[in-house]
């Protein structure tokens, strides 16, 4: 993921490469590897638009990580005129070429295998399981959006049409983009549209194969009751369904095309003059195809819900507010994101009255948006309580830990980093936490956190004379108990149960360490010069720290940040570990939820919904991240 | 400490000069908050090691050291909990993962780091895709698929080795780590073995490898602390004790042993030990992977 982050996020400039790795910090062994990127092999990122811009640089940073691993670009253009000019080497040299293709994807082969089985097919066997009343291992019927619509109600439709209106967007807006970059820089990327888009509706038309495929197999436990439930039997089922002719031809019909494809891209690129260093459009297209593909089949599932959602009111004669719900709700998050807009244009203004007027209107539209998405706790409030709660508790536990570590981290790290003795020892301390085995210590913490009178923590706040306290049995809110319990101040306002807060305490004892390494690393990497520099013009350690560490670590910090939000949206064993019934659930994050309703309620269809809820979360905040990094992160 | 060292700074500077002074209290002020975080660090588990030898009542009576130490809590956690079983499955999946993990990370990170093929791009980039899936998304399809996949096998997956161990013998980290180093070996030395007559794979297993022992050894670091913190997956795939690791085994017995904190302590002693010990002689190659990655395995 992190790496994935940085090389999206960070190469903004190709003078900057170094900066890519900054928070895995390899860069002064990786440099020599990154000195032949050539600077036309960046896309073009002076211009920023849309959602899309972040996904671009992901496929950037593939075709970079291509460009800078290979031999440069010079010595393959060299092998290729010397293959024109020598016809007969150039066939041994094509053959070994083709040899070595082979050898390296077999040796990709065991990798790739289990990475797909395990890593990449779930996202698509969880996708198709939440469309399913799957209660066990039992398959169950076809259910549409049915298990998102009890997580989240109604809100799944205005998701689900954002989502697509989105992939639809970032495909026009990818191929306007090549179609523009042809004709002001007179590229050959029409070239490449054939291919892209041939290999997407391979890797469509493939996808399909699998939804084919997926259900027959499931099914197959079930055809065997009644007869003899053997491992033969079993097998020879598998067979059989597996040479079905709609396999065979869903199968063969899909990877034609791929390799039609895979062929068109291959020969597109021999073609290319050797002369002329150019992008590879491939990427794009590709990507433009599936999102348009994806966006499309999203469109068309979301329709025939509502329409059915509908059909179904109509019949238990109840009225349906859908449309209405969907049309105020995404009118209200557009005029937020207008009102956004303006708030950013202001700043650019010079006239006071002109800033003055956007800054108004920006805040007349946030109070019109706001009244429109008022419509959505009467949505919220519909869906599943103890999901929201656990998305609840997650944004708690964000916001509670992520800064307090960071900002502990920081400190520390910048203190280690003075001249000091005995900086390895405290470093091997900080970092024991981090190491130690997650259920060793959250024992630990068990005992610490206990609600017992004789409890550490008790025990200390007798001392200091204070009532014991119930800590991780604890459900009441930590706002509520500090003001005594006297007004009820409804979920939210309440704040985290201290049990979660005993939690969060927990998760910054474990990180800070983590944390200080990474920091470290990153101090590291900054030239002392600077602070040479720095220090002749008379600048103190504060604006030192103010001027020049912070603006160079702010790449870091960034990543650090991102690792952090995401990772607690991960979070699983310390909090499974820590969580008391007493508690009544208020410890339970986003993926505590999705455990329990999979292993304790078997709920095999609505967990993975849920699962997939929390996949495009993780992915709307890393891609708001990422657009934020690009403004406020100084790359030196 | 702290005494120790602004004593001898300010020793040095007798002459009581402003700025040196300050600088000398400066650097007690950074000691004394670096002391203070190491000891945050670290007091819960010299908290630890001190129940760990109480008897009951003083575990419970909020006694913060023992009168003498039970050393016998260790084996009666020891024999309580059934840590030898926990102990050896644990020991016996990091080796197949592990094992696994190498072979097949090496082999992938090579093709990365130095052999030419169409889609080098995006295969790498699909491969780092897969880190950003939260681990929950997998839980019910990789359930479904293992429990499958042990009827057409010859060995059943569930309960058994290899629901949990074939899914982490590869990873997108440990492709990720070794391909970095693999990178920064320079091109000459393919070169000349390739006019001795060397091919890649021997190339790989007599060159490369050596000359990243380091990595490889990052990587066989970070699967041990991986299998030894495996929780949700062993939890999902695993309904009898035969092959269930360590963390679950104490987890179990945590519950087991409710108002026992003295064995309860001694378990996670125990846990924590061989990882802490492992932690304590390789620390320099944990540190640097993490700063080199940035992940944990």
């Amino acid at each position: 993921m992190l790496q994935f982050q940085q090389s999206s996020g960070f190469c903004k400039r190709p003078r900057a490469c170094g900066c890519r790795i900054e928070g895995s910090l390899l860069e002064n062994r990786a440099e020599g590897a990154f000195v032949d990127a050539k600077p036309s092999l960046h896309y073009n990122t002076s211009e920023k638009s849309g959602v899309g811009r972040v996904a671009l640089k992901i496929w950037e940073s593939g075709l970079q990580v291509e460009s800078t691993a290979s031999q440069t670009a010079a010595v393959r253009s060299d092998i290729r005129q010397q293959m024109r000019a020598a016809p007969n080497w150039f066939r041994g040299r094509q053959g070994r070429r083709i040899r070595e293709m082979l050898l390296a994807y077999s040796f990709l082969a065991p990798a790739y295998i289990i990475i797909g089985l395990f890593g990449l097919f779930p996202l698509a066997f969880a996708a198709y399981e939440s469309t399913l009343r799957g209660l066990n291992k039992i398959v169950g019927t076809y259910d549409g959006l049915g298990n998102y619509v009890k997580a989240i109600d109604n809100l799944i439709y205005i998701l689900a049409f954002w989502l697509a209106a989105g992939l639809v967007y970032f495909a026009v807006h990818t191929i306007a983009r090549a179609v523009q970059d042809q004709r002001e820089h007179q590229t050959e990327s029409m070239r490449w549209l054939v291919p892209g888009l041939l290999t997407a509706i391979g890797t469509a038309l493939f996808t399909r194969f699998v939804y084919i495929l997926l259900p027959e197999m499931l099914l197959i436990p079930s055809k065997l009751r009644g007869r003899a439930n053997t491992q033969e039997a079993f097998r020879g089922l598998v067979v059989e369904t597996w040479w079905l002719p709609k396999m065979q031809i869903a199968l063969w019909v899909a990877v034609v095309i791929l390799a039609g494809g895979g062929i068109w891209a291959l020969l597109v690129n021999r073609q290319m003059p050797t002369d002329r260093r150019e992008r590879i459009y491939f990427m794009p297209f590709f990507s433009a195809g599936i999102s348009l593909i994806g966006g499309a089949a999203l469109a068309w599932l979301t329709w025939t819900e509502i329409n059915s959602a509908y059909a179904e009111a109509l019949e238990e004669g109840v009225g349906l507010e859908l449309w209405s719900q969907i049309v105020t709700i995404s009118a209200g998050f557009l005029l937020l994101l207008v009102a956004w807009r303006l708030w950013e244009s202001a700043r650019d203004r010079s006239s006071n009255t002109g800033m003055a007027m956007r800054l108004l209107g920006a805040v007349v539209l946030m109070v019109g948006a706001w009244v429109l998405i008022a419509e959505l706790p009467r949505v919220v409030s519909a869906g599943d309580e103890d999901w929201w709660n656990g998305l609840m508790a997650t944004v708690f536990y964000v916001l509670g830990t992520v800064p307090i570590q960071l900002g502990l981290a920081l400190i520390l790290a910048a203190l280690l980093f003075q001249k000091i003795r005995g900086q390895t020892f405290f470093r091997v301390l900080y970092f024991l936490p981090y190491v130690a085995p997650f259920v060793g210590t959250a024992a630990v913490f068990r005992i610490i956190f206990s609600n017992r009178p004789t409890a550490p923590l008790n025990s200390m706040l007798d001392w200091f004379g204070a009532e014991p306290l119930l800590w991780l049995s604890e459900p009441a809110g930590i706002i509520q108990m500090i003001t005594g319990g006297k007004f009820d101040l409804g979920p939210i306002l309440s704040g985290p149960s201290l049990a979660l807060v005993a939690i969060m305490l927990y998760g910054i004892w474990t990180y800070v360490g983590f944390d200080t390494v990474i920091f470290l690393a990153g101090l590291g990497a900054i030239p002392s010069e600077l602070y040479e520099v720095a220090d002749i013009d008379g600048a103190g350690g504060w604006a030192q720290f103010r001027h020049v560490t912070l603006p160079l670590l702010s790449p870091t910090i960034y990543f650090l940040s991102l690792y952090a939000v995401i990772g607690t949206f991960k979070a699983f064993n310390h909090i499974f570990v820590l969580r008391q019934a007493a508690a009544l659930g208020t410890t339970d994050t986003a993926s505590i939820v999705i455990f329990q309703a999979f292993k304790r309620d078997t709920r095999y269809g609505y967990a993975s919904a849920l699962a997939i809820l929390l996949l495009i979360i993780i992915m709307v905040i890393t891609l708001i991240n990422n657009r934020i990094a690009s403004r406020r992160v100084f790359y030196g | 400490m702290v005494e120790a060292v602004v004593g001898g700074t300010t020793v040095t500077t007798r002459q009581a000069d402003p700025a040196t002074r300050r600088a000398a209290l400066n650097r007690a002020v950074i000691y004394s908050v670096l002391i203070i975080g190491a000891a945050a660090a670290i007091l819960p588990f010299l908290y630890t090691v001190s129940v760990s030898l109480m008897n009951l009542t003083e575990a419970t009576g909020g006694r913060a050291l023992p009168a003498t130490p039970q050393w016998s809590n260790y084996t009666e956690a020891w024999r309580d909990a059934q840590f030898s079983l926990y102990f050896m499955n644990s020991v016996k999946i990091t080796l197949i993962s592990v094992g696994g993990a190498v072979v097949f990370c090496a082999l992938a990170a090579y093709a990365f780091a130095q052999m030419e093929f169409p889609g080098k791009g995006f295969l790498f980039t699909l491969m780092l895709s897969t880190l950003m899936l939260p681990e929950a998304i997998t839980w019910v399809p990789n359930f479904i698929t293992v429990s499958w996949l042990g009827r057409i096998s010859p060995v059943p997956w569930l309960n058994n080795w290899p629901s949990l161990t074939i899914p982490f013998m590869a990873s997108a980290f440990g492709i990720f780590l070794l391909r970095q180093f693999f990178q920064q070996i320079p091109r000459e030395l393919w070169d000349s073995a390739q006019i001795d007559g060397s091919g890649h794979l021997r190339y790989l297993i007599t060159v490369v490898l050596p000359l990243s022992s380091a990595a490889v050894m990052t990587l066989v670091l970070f699967g041990f602390v991986g299998a030894w913190n495996a929780l949700a997956w062993p939890i999902l795939v695993t309904t009898t004790p035969d092959w269930r690791p360590i963390s679950y085994g104490l987890l179990s017995f945590l519950d087991e042993a409710g108002a026992l904190l003295h064995l309860q302590m001694a378990g996670a002693i125990i846990t924590m030990l061989p990882i802490v010990i492992l932690y304590f002689f390789t620390q320099r190659h944990f540190i640097e992977g993490i700063a080199t990655t940035g992940l944990k395995g």
